[in-house]
């Protein structure tokens, strides 16, 4: 029975990462609200001061292993918790430097642009320490609401504010679909804490309910047939926010279903993996054949995307501790590589103010920097040694063929040299085709940087991924219950 | 240095790679110096290992062996045998060559070479693998860079030109567009470069997956070739062995490339710059064999014994096919491309006969060819920016201007057709002797094979450089300066030499071929009744 909420066994120091995330997004907007004067970029450099200052404090709590869990078990840090919250302000320091050129474009409402970023990437890590149904419900719709205003935030812009409506018409639907499901698990249960769920009994209500939560997860991680929002939403917001909305509340959305499918329901796995199965093989198949047809970079991205996330639920199908490992894994490799190339997106568009393939013809000529970058990001999305997503890729693979899966891992593979063919065709315009206009493009020191930071982790992923693997172990710790491989 | 020979062989190519990086593209002489002396360091270096490694001894050596990701399975395990010690020689004399060869490259010369470097390390990687991981790892790795290398640098081919005029329902060019990928017809190098891509990324994918089987059906979870050698075939459960085995042979010959799966590798040979063919048909191709003989040889005698004959069918396709297309090839590079898919043939037939004498002669000859095709790209190629163009019928006569590049001409020619005091020709015999007395008549058809090589390859020969020198070649140059004439030097001493004196290469080769048959034989007696094909 739920016991009567006191302050007194609330430990705050669990949620002090939080706590500063919250402090550093309204201390940026009051600064700017008192003192207009102030240089923007001055307040964005001090607000990722603040991000690295809370991910090394998160890094003290993964080694000294800082585990518990607050406010009646709604609340847990554990090192999943961690890695996932470490994860995401990761992303946000990314996209933080990505954006700065993009929102001096804009020109308008600069520091409510970084405070969203940073209170939707609070509501993430939220969803990462998320224990019930409940908290679960509120620090999913959390990160969205940021989302809904940056998605949009073009407002001159037609295709923007069309992805704004389309998201945010999604979402809602997405929402009450998840409240309907949690009611209805609550009725068949009594309960909405995820460690006394993991006892309840199979009942159709249940069973549907959780099947109402999981669509809902679905539609976040953009999983066919979930992601009908995905390409228009990709391509109308600031590209920023797309390669933002395209790794943070993945990975999330990841942290949530792993507490919730490989522990709470660790029991029922031969039922819920087929399900799994289904999402993987369809959003795989869908979005590599889809990506094909593409003319435009961001939707190709977008696409490649949905399959990535096909990748990554292999892994997950698989249920066991290995797959939960590679999961991370693959998370990591997709962050490098992907937020990459939003980046040579943005640096791209940020000078013509074009997007689609046919304009990055003749890179290779205008800046070799770039197209080499490009190439590199993108094999790794297609998965060539000696790239971080030819690593991740054997990882999932290793782990769904122990569990026997051999037909995912078949169709991952044929979906291997699918990709290949659209990725290599975005090569041949970069490499091979002559540019209209062959003048430079320059690229921006932050931007520099993330472009940088993201080779840097691609091929470190790829040839000393023992690192991460370790961490990836040490992280799924909670999962020993599982079987190993 | 013994101790890390190999890993200072590969890192010296990936080394060469990388420092180009931060080399400005303005220093071409730079550029081609570093390339030049990182494959110098590897091609010395493999001259060394050729020397000292110790055939009396056999098996594995220069082993190093790094943890890299225990949690898999996978150790960064290097090692190599008999087999391994002349394809890393012939990887290592072929960059080096290749360099030379391309030193007039101008466009883009660093990232030229730097795809050079990382195609021959890739190749070299995986003939010094022992981890089931790091050998595909490496041969995955290969790919791209011929993508890009045929791709930015490489020529068009017979009748795009005449694609041109052709534009799809949407008014662009024909060649450009979607559709234009599944016409099978075109000729243009991005076609050439991404039809190799899609045919050995699936060749990969087939074998990846045998690979993957062998990682968790062997129930030890690692890739470790020395630890899954010791798991007994039993273990596995016969159909799934058959499955594996056969997953892992066409997944590695559609690189060889065996017939049926060849097509994508003359037009690749056609398109690429004259450096990527000669490291495409002299090592690249090997990679199947060899894979073939350290994964599916190694780790399934029984299958092999079972399953190899299909081999000994399928290369008739390859050795009779491949030569009859060549004799009505009109474009100089298909015309050798075509014949390296024809000898590629060869060497499985060799194979297939698993016994000492033909192995030893595949192994041989895979060397052997190496040099020989290598040579032949080389001034195919020579030819090629000197006249532009690659059509027989109009060259002739380029031996009253480049007498020297035909000499060389001769030469390799020569050995192609296994012409005696050439390397090749030591191959050819062993691999016909050797097999004669499983499969007489493949055998027969075979030598059949070389006499269209010879026919096609004299006649490619006589309407080059003799005959009536055209007006409009006037002006062509020979490989005078010594930059050009240095690797034809190498290539040509080198396949001498070996031809002269091949005792050493075939004992070192015999070191590693004699243990690997005895596995077979030990696990199913060897068939010696003559019959089959």
């Amino acid at each position: 029975m739920v016991a009567p909420l006191s302050f007194a066994d609330i430990d705050l120091s669990l949620l002090a990462p939080e706590l500063w995330m919250t402090f550093l997004g309204c201390l940026i907007l009051t600064i700017d609200f008192l003192f207009p004067k102030v240089n923007k970029s001055h307040l964005i450099y001090l607000s990722m001061a603040g991000i690295v200052l809370i991910c090394l404090q998160l890094v003290s709590f993964f080694i000294s292993e800082k585990t518990g869990s607050t406010f009646n078990q709604m609340f847990v840090l554990d090192r999943l918790a961690i890695f996932f919250k470490i994860f995401v302000l990761f992303s946000t320091l990314l996209i933080l430097l990505s954006s700065i050129d993009a929102v001096n474009k804009i020109g308008y409402f600069k520091i409510e642009y970084y405070f969203l970023l940073i209170f939707s990437a609070l509501g993430m890590m939220l969803m990462a320490s998320a224990n019930d149904l409940l908290s679960l419900y509120l620090s999913l719709e959390f990160s969205t609401f940021g989302f809904y205003v940056l998605v949009a935030y073009l407002k001159d812009d037609l295709k923007s504010n069309e992805a704004g409506i389309k998201f945010f018409i999604l979402g809602v639907l997405s929402s009450a679909i998840i409240i309907f499901g949690i009611s209805l698990v609550y009725a068949a249960s009594g309960t909405i804490l995820f460690t006394e769920l993991m006892t309840i009994r199979p009942s159709m209500s249940a069973i549907v309910g959780l099947m109402f939560i999981f669509i809902s997860l679905g539609y976040k991680i953009g999983a066919v047939p979930f992601h009908a929002w995905v390409p228009d939403v990709y391509q109308g917001a600031p590209t920023p926010v797309t390669s933002f909305l395209s790794i943070a509340p993945k990975g999330a959305a990841f942290a949530l279903m792993l507490r919730v499918m490989f522990s709470t329901f660790a029991g029922m796995r031969s039922e819920w993996t087929w399900f799994f199965m289904g999402l993987a093989i369809l959003s795989m198949s869908y979005g590599n054949i889809v990506a094909i047809a593409q003319k435009n970079m961001k939707r190709l991205l977008a696409y490649s995307g949905i399959a990535q996330i096909g990748n990554i639920l292999i892994g997950f199908a698989a249920g066991t501790k290995m797959g939960s490992e590679a999961v991370l894994f693959y998370l990591l490799a997709y962050l490098f590589a992907n937020v990459g190339a939003f980046a040579v997106v943005i640096i791209f568009s940020n000078m013509t103010d074009k997007d689609d393939i046919e304009d990055l013809a003749g890179l290779n000529r205008r800046s070799p920097f770039l197209a080499f970058a490009l190439l590199v990001f993108l094999l790794s999305l297609a998965g060539v040694p000696p790239l971080g997503g030819f690593i991740a890729k054997l990882y999932v693979f290793a782990a769904a063929i122990n569990q026997n899966l051999i037909v995912l891992v078949v169709v991952g593979l044929v979906n291997i040299v699918i990709s290949m063919y659209y990725y290599l065709i975005v090569v041949k315009k970069i490499y091979m085709v002559e540019p209209a206009d062959a003048s430079a493009i320059p690229v921006s020191l932050p931007l520099r940087a993330v472009v940088y930071f993201s080779l840097a982790g691609v091929f470190i992923l790829g040839i000393f991924p023992i690192w991460f693997i370790d961490w990836s172990v040490s992280a799924t710790e909670i999962f020993t219950h599982l079987v190993l491989r | 240095m013994n101790d890390h020979l190999l890993s200072i062989i590969l890192f010296s190519l990936f080394g060469g790679g990388i420092l180009l990086i931060f080399i400005p593209n303005t220093q071409a002489l730079l550029v081609r110096g570093v390339a030049a002396v990182s494959a110098g360091i590897a091609t010395i270096l493999s001259f060394y290992l050729l020397y000292n490694f110790d055939y009396k001894l056999g098996g594995f050596q220069f082993i190093e062996r790094y943890t890299w990701a225990p949690n898999i399975g996978i150790s960064f395990s290097l090692g190599v045998d008999g087999i391994a010690v002349p394809l890393v020689l012939a990887s290592s004399i072929l960059i080096f060559a290749g360099i030379f060869v391309s030193w007039h490259i101008q466009d883009r010369t660093k990232e030229f070479y730097i795809f050079l470097l990382i195609l021959a390390g890739a190749t070299v990687g995986v003939y010094v693998s022992l981890d089931l991981f790091f050998l595909y790892f490496f041969y995955e790795m290969s790919v791209i860079p011929m993508y890009l290398l045929i791709g930015v640098w490489g020529s068009h081919t017979k009748g795009y030109h005449d694609l041109k005029g052709y534009l799809d329902m949407a008014g662009k060019p024909k060649r450009d567009s979607l559709r234009f990928f599944f016409n099978f017809t075109s000729n243009s190098k991005e076609y050439a470069a991404m039809k190799l891509v899609i045919f050995l990324s699936v060749g990969a994918v087939v074998a990846l997956m045998g690979i993957l089987l062998i990682y968790s059906r062997s129930g030890i979870f690692t890739f470790d070739l020395i630890e899954l050698s010791n798991i007994p075939e039993g273990h596995y459960g016969k159909g799934l062995v058959s499955a594996i085995w056969l997953m892992l042979f066409f997944g590695f010959a559609s690189i060889a490339p065996l017939w049926p799966m060849h097509s994508w590798s003359p037009v690749g040979h056609a398109s690429a710059p004259a450096a990527t063919s000669m490291l495409h048909a002299g090592v690249l191709m090997k990679l199947g064999h060899f894979s073939i003989i350290r994964v599916a040889f190694f780790l399934f005698p029984e299958a092999t014994q079972e399953w190899m004959p299909i081999a000994a069918y399928l290369c008739i396709g390859s050795i009779v096919y491949g030569g009859l297309v060549a004799l009505f090839q009109k474009d100089t590079k298909y015309v050798i491309g075509y014949s390296s898919s024809s000898h590629m043939g060869m060497i499985f037939l060799g194979m297939a006969a698993l016994n000492v004498i033909s192995l030893t002669g595949a192994v041989l000859y895979m060397f052997a060819h190496a040099l020989a095709t290598g040579l032949l790209f080389a001034m195919a190629g020579w030819v090629y920016d000197q006249t532009h163009t690659r059509d027989i019928p109009s060259l002739g006569g380029l031996s009253k201007k480049m007498p020297f590049v035909t000499g060389a001409f001769i030469v390799a020619v020569a050995a192609s057709v296994g012409f005696p005091l050439t390397v090749n020709f030591v191959g050819e015999l062993m691999i016909v002797v050797g097999s004669w007395r499983m499969y007489p008549k493949t055998t027969i058809l075979a030598v059949l094979g070389i006499c269209i090589t010879l026919c096609y390859l004299f006649r490619m020969m006589r309407s080059l450089f003799f005959g009536e020198l055209k007006a409009e070649y006037a002006g062509v140059r020979d490989a005078g300066l010594w930059y050009d004439r240095l690797p034809l030097i190498l290539m040509i001493a080198c396949s001498l030499f070996y031809g002269l004196f091949p005792t050493r290469f075939v004992e070192v080769i015999q070191s590693g071929v004699v243990p690997l048959l005895d596995r077979i034989q030990s696990a199913a007696p060897l068939l010696t009744q003559t019959g089959g094909f």
